[in-house]
């Protein structure tokens, strides 16, 4: 199945994210508590982390990138060899904890 | 010509902010920062972020609660000849900070007849985000009719930059007034290091049915009750004031001129507020026109968030107001 990594809420009124530093290229496989992505708030750092396991398909924003909450950072799905479908295509959100830092 | 956007980068309103406050700081070593959470901290809403580990524990001043006293030492700093950058996290405590500002750095000029000046910024937050009645208002106008004084109030990162590096180069002293609210929509910010002059106000939406002119935060609502409006068929011009203190007459009077209509929006009181003040300028170089004002209900701003979002001006608020002054 693919996911969809989007932007959390992760912090109180924040409006729009900074992309710091993905941490895996596509291909990488994430195991839950993993460190996906660190995003920067108007507040603070928020690091990303896989709850669920997943293999990271494809990057839709670079570091230095801007995106607002909710939108779409990143495909991913259960297997490496599955079969990827356009980037804006339909996909549930992968399970992610986030820290505050 | 060059690409507009490629000459622009972007970043949060506080990292605006610690820019300018960094580049002055770098050219003048007369510039030093004091206040509550300035340094190793970064600063309250964290927008003196590395100035600390660059500059040391001289130039970025941690200060206890005692803001009659940061003001004060600022305003003595600066009549020796430093540029203190004095910074009040709520605006609602700068009250206690009034005597030295107002008393003493606006009128040392005048005292002493040019031979000592106070170039000092006071940078401030005013604004309600829930944290009630003596951490959300905003007293710009209390200020603006101190001869001496300078207001200006940024409602972008772009204008927080600008804004700020011609403040701390500026004879002063100048009270620099930015929003809780602002902190989390970044923008736009020029790479070159260009200052924003006091005294001119900034066009941000142009119209044919009314004037709205607003600063700080409310132009963010200012601008949505526009693009409501317009679905509506009513077409606004929205002015930015940028500087209160001096106001930017001249572009808000050949707006209303054009326009036929005020609507003065501030989130303070209207009660001789920022609203009054540009109208009766307007009107006594241009005649009166129809005007309304809107702002904070007269009440205190409450902690209890409904109570706030009552009490503070929305979009629907200055949608219903323009109807109003349009008669519909």
């Amino acid at each position: 199945m693919i996911y969809q990594l989007s932007v959390p809420a992760a912090v109180p009124g924040v409006e729009e994210i900074r992309i710091l530093e993905w941490h895996g290229e596509t291909g990488a496989s994430f195991e839950p508590g993993d460190l996906i992505v660190e995003l920067e708030t108007h507040k603070a750092i928020v690091e990303v982390r896989a709850g669920q396991k997943g293999t990271l398909r494809a990057i839709l924003a670079e570091p230095g990138d801007w995106k607002a909450i909710g939108l779409r950072l990143a495909l991913f799905s259960d297997d490496a060899g599955e079969a990827l479908p356009a980037v804006d295509a339909e996909a549930g959100d992968l399970l992610v904890e986030f820290d505050v830092t | 010509m060059l690409d507009d956007k490629a000459m622009t980068t972007r970043m949060f309103f506080r990292e605006a902010v610690a820019r300018a406050v960094r580049e002055e700081m770098k050219r003048d070593d007369k510039v030093f920062v004091l206040g509550q959470d300035v340094g190793s901290f970064g600063g309250s809403y964290r927008e003196f972020d590395g100035l600390f580990k660059e500059f040391g524990p001289q130039r970025v001043r941690d200060t206890p609660v005692a803001e009659a006293a940061s003001v004060g030492i600022a305003a003595g700093a600066a009549a020796a000849g430093f540029r203190p950058l004095v910074v009040i996290t709520y605006m609602d405590f700068l009250m206690i900070g009034f005597d030295a500002l107002i008393n003493y750095a606006a009128k040392l000029r005048y005292k002493t007849a040019g031979g000592l000046t106070a170039p000092m910024v006071v940078k401030t937050t005013a604004g309600a985000q829930g944290q009630g009645v003596a951490h959300s208002q905003c007293i710009e106008a209390w200020l603006m009719s101190v001869p001496g004084l300078t207001v200006v109030a940024p409602s972008t990162p772009a204008d927080a930059y600008g804004l700020m590096k011609t403040a701390l180069r500026s004879d002063g002293p100048v009270v620099f007034v930015d929003h809780k609210k602002l902190f989390p929509a970044p923008g736009d910010v020029p790479i070159a290091e260009v200052a924003t002059p006091f005294g001119e106000a900034a066009i941000r939406r142009e119209g044919a049915d009314v004037t709205i002119t607003c600063h700080s935060y409310m132009v963010r609502i200012a601008l949505d009750a526009a693009t409501n409006l317009e679905k509506e068929g009513i077409s606004c011009e929205v002015i930015d004031l940028r500087s209160l203190a001096p106001l930017d007459l001249n572009t808000i009077a050949a707006s209303v001129e054009r326009t036929g209509r005020l609507l003065t929006l501030e989130e303070g009181q209207t009660t001789c507020g920022v609203g009054v003040e540009v109208a009766s300028q307007v009107f006594e170089k241009i005649g009166y026109r129809p005007w309304t004002r809107v702002g904070a209900l007269r009440a205190p701003v409450s902690s209890n968030p409904v109570l706030e979002a009552a009490c503070v001006p929305n979009a629907a608020r200055v949608e219903e107001a323009v109807r109003h002054l349009l008669g519909k």
